[in-house]
């Protein structure tokens, strides 16, 4: 007998793969459209089930939006009251949309506001929900979806099912996925539902945007193909210099490891790992990093990975495609040296 | 007014951990636990509070009995009274039980709580479930990620910080509500030998006979999800190519290879 608070689901009723379509006024969070990408990809596998979005207070552009990147069907929540976003009303108005149609499995972007709803939404629907998964598969044997996370302080993975339950709930953060491409031919369908909220609880009382000094004027670290990254290794701000020069050089950018944000060497937003970014570039090269597993949690997916690293032991020496062993303060002018001179850049 | 503090008693990271071979969860029996550090920020948060407003701070915990020195801390930091929620037939449970049982220990031994603080997220399982899962159990409103409250009346008024988007928010919810406290925004203060002393009799420990639960609504029965699996993180295969010496050489040989994959 399953615990009573939990109403009977037949499994039969739910079908597809749904996505919460974050945005910011303005457009689609990238991570939205990654998660549709993955939704395609998921329903492919449950016998080309339909990918579906909801989308609370957005325009039809950005529906659209979300069916030339693999939506086929995207509910947007009309009613004024949401309009702007509060936790309990949107995770209760979600939920509903959510309970009416009745994917199999429902994906949430993991940014600050969609780990803020997500469990609550769960909770909602009675069922259960994986947090910042990096994977996510069917199982061959059952067709339950395999949610798959670090845990532990990243130094476990973990395979996590929801056997009984539906929707399968799982939150996945920015960047984790790749962006599936702009088909500007595919067709879908958008639907407006005017949700009822039971009661205002939250009232939001207005905003302001932070301004973070920065260490220097170079794109984020999402986007770019080449990461030069410092660690607590560099033992100053000052290093960050250095591995601004070799960023630029490389048409690159710079990102930090949770000691060097810490230290207060570089923002918040350039740090990558298991409670930073995750990032996927062509290269990236640690510079003053040790490597710790939830580190690579965050820089796993790069194509090539160099160590420059005084340390032989160091994690990160083994887990490189290339390492120098050496003091970075002799090894980084050197190397930029050398770049430019491959570049014949004087 | 009566602050409610949710805390873990987690698992050190520096600890060998033990996974359970039949249910693939963490063991928490017989290992040395301490507070989630991100709890102490929620407690820190709860005092000032308190200090500011009058009332109590009560800290909740679900684990097993040796989570009690975790608890004995936070009395020693100054919370007034402290509730174990501790039964075998808990053990095992995924974050809806967990927050199943956590609501209903509130709901029976505090019902006229003003406020519940949560932690950000827990060091060893970091899903930052368990705040908006009590949330919903009691169906009250909720903000994530506070770093500064004012309560006029039954109201409150936040601040919270929204890292990825670079924004400082405030919103006002209707009380009783729930916040989770911003990690590493409260400093928390020093636990003190004398507020330590008999800190046992300030502890209550509730089973499940007196919570009264379904057995199969709490603990591993009561989680929707579980764990299929567990392992050791691994990572793709690298090169590993190796230089050291004269720096000079490693540079260049690095450059030529970085030229040979067409990096450059
Ligand atoms: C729940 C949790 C989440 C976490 N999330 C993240 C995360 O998102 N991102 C993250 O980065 N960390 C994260 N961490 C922290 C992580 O465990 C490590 O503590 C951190 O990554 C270490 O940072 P570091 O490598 O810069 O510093 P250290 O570990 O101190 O390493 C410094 C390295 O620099 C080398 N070095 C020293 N001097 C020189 C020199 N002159 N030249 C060259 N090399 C030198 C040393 O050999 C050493 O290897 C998390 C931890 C926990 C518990």
């Amino acid at each position: 007998m399953p615990c009573k608070l939990w109403p009977p689901v037949n499994k039969e009723e739910y079908k597809g793969v749904w996505v919460y379509l974050e945005h910011d006024g303005t457009k689609l969070k990238d991570v939205a459209l990654e998660l549709l990408g993955k939704a395609r990809d998921l329903a492919a596998k449950r016998g080309n089930a339909p990918v579906g979005g909801v989308l609370v207070a957005g325009t039809d552009e950005m529906a659209q939006e979300a069916i030339y990147h693999g939506a086929d069907k995207v509910v947007v929540i009309v009613n004024p009251e949401l309009k702007v976003y509060t936790p309990y009303e949107y995770a209760n108005a979600i939920a509903k949309v959510v309970a009416k149609y009745k994917p199999e499995i429902f994906l949430i972007g993991g940014t600050k506001r969609g780990r803020e709803i997500a469990a609550f939404i769960a909770n909602t629907l009675a069922t259960g929900i994986t947090a910042d998964c990096t994977a996510l598969e069917i199982d061959p044997k059952t067709g339950d979806l395999l949610q798959i996370r670090p845990t532990f302080g990243g130094t476990q993975m973990a395979t996590i099912k929801t056997p009984q339950r539906r929707p399968q709930m799982a939150s996945v953060r920015p960047g984790v996925f790749p962006k599936p491409p702009r088909d500007v031919n595919r067709k879908g369908e958008i639907i407006h539902e005017s949700v009822e909220l039971n009661g205002r609880r939250t009232v939001f009382l207005g905003a302001e945007k932070r301004i973070e000094r920065d260490i220097a004027d170079l794109p984020p670290v999402e986007s770019a193909d080449v990461v030069v990254a410092g660690g607590r290794g560099l033992g100053s701000a000052e290093g960050f210099k250095l591995l601004v020069e070799l960023a630029k050089l490389l048409n690159g950018t710079v990102a930090a490891s949770l000691m060097a944000v810490r230290a207060g060497w570089a923002p918040h937003t350039r740090q990558v790992g298991q409670t930073g970014k995750t990032i996927r570039p062509k290269l990236y090269i640690a510079v003053g990093i040790s490597g710790a597993v939830q580190h690579m949690m965050g820089i796993q997916e790069s194509k090539y990975i160099v160590a420059i690293n005084s340390d032989p032991n160091a994690p990160i020496v083994q887990n490189a495609d290339y390492a120098i062993v050496g003091d970075y303060k002799q090894i980084v002018p050197l190397l930029i040296e050398e770049i430019k001179k491959a570049k014949g850049i004087k | 007014m009566k602050f409610v503090v949710l805390t873990k008693a987690a698992v050190p990271l520096s600890t060998a951990i033990r996974i359970d071979p039949k249910t693939g969860t963490l063991v928490r029996e017989g290992v040395p636990l301490s507070t989630n550090q991100w709890d102490r920020d929620a407690v820190e948060f709860a005092l000032k509070l308190r200090d500011r407003y009058g009332g109590e701070v009560i800290a909740i915990s679900m684990a097993p009995p040796s989570g009690i020195p975790a608890l004995e801390s936070l009395i020693g930091m100054g919370v007034d009274k402290a509730i174990l929620a501790t039964d075998r037939v808990f053990a095992g449970a995924d974050t809806w039980a967990t927050s199943y049982v956590l609501a209903k220990t509130i709901e029976k031994y505090v019902p006229d709580y003003t406020l519940i603080l949560a932690g950000e997220e827990t060091i060893d399982s970091t899903t930052a479930h368990v705040g908006a899962q009590v949330a919903s159990h009691l169906n009250i409103p909720y903000v994530y990620y506070v770093y500064d409250a004012e309560i006029q009346g039954n109201k409150i008024r936040v601040k919270r910080f929204l890292e990825d988007e670079g924004v400082d928010e405030y919103y006002e919810m209707e009380l009783p509500a729930l916040i989770s406290v911003a990690k590493g925004t409260q400093m928390p203060r020093e636990v003190s030998l004398s507020r330590k002393l008999n800190a046992r009799e300030k502890i209550m420990q509730a089973t499940n006979k007196e919570l009264g639960l379904d057995p199969e609504c709490v603990g591993l029965k009561g989680s929707p999800t579980f764990v299929a699996t567990q392992t050791g993180a691994t990572f793709p295969p690298r090169k590993r190519k190796i230089y050291q010496g004269d720096p000079r050489e490693s540079v260049k040989a690095l450059v030529e290879e970085l030229k040979k994959e067409g990096l450059l």
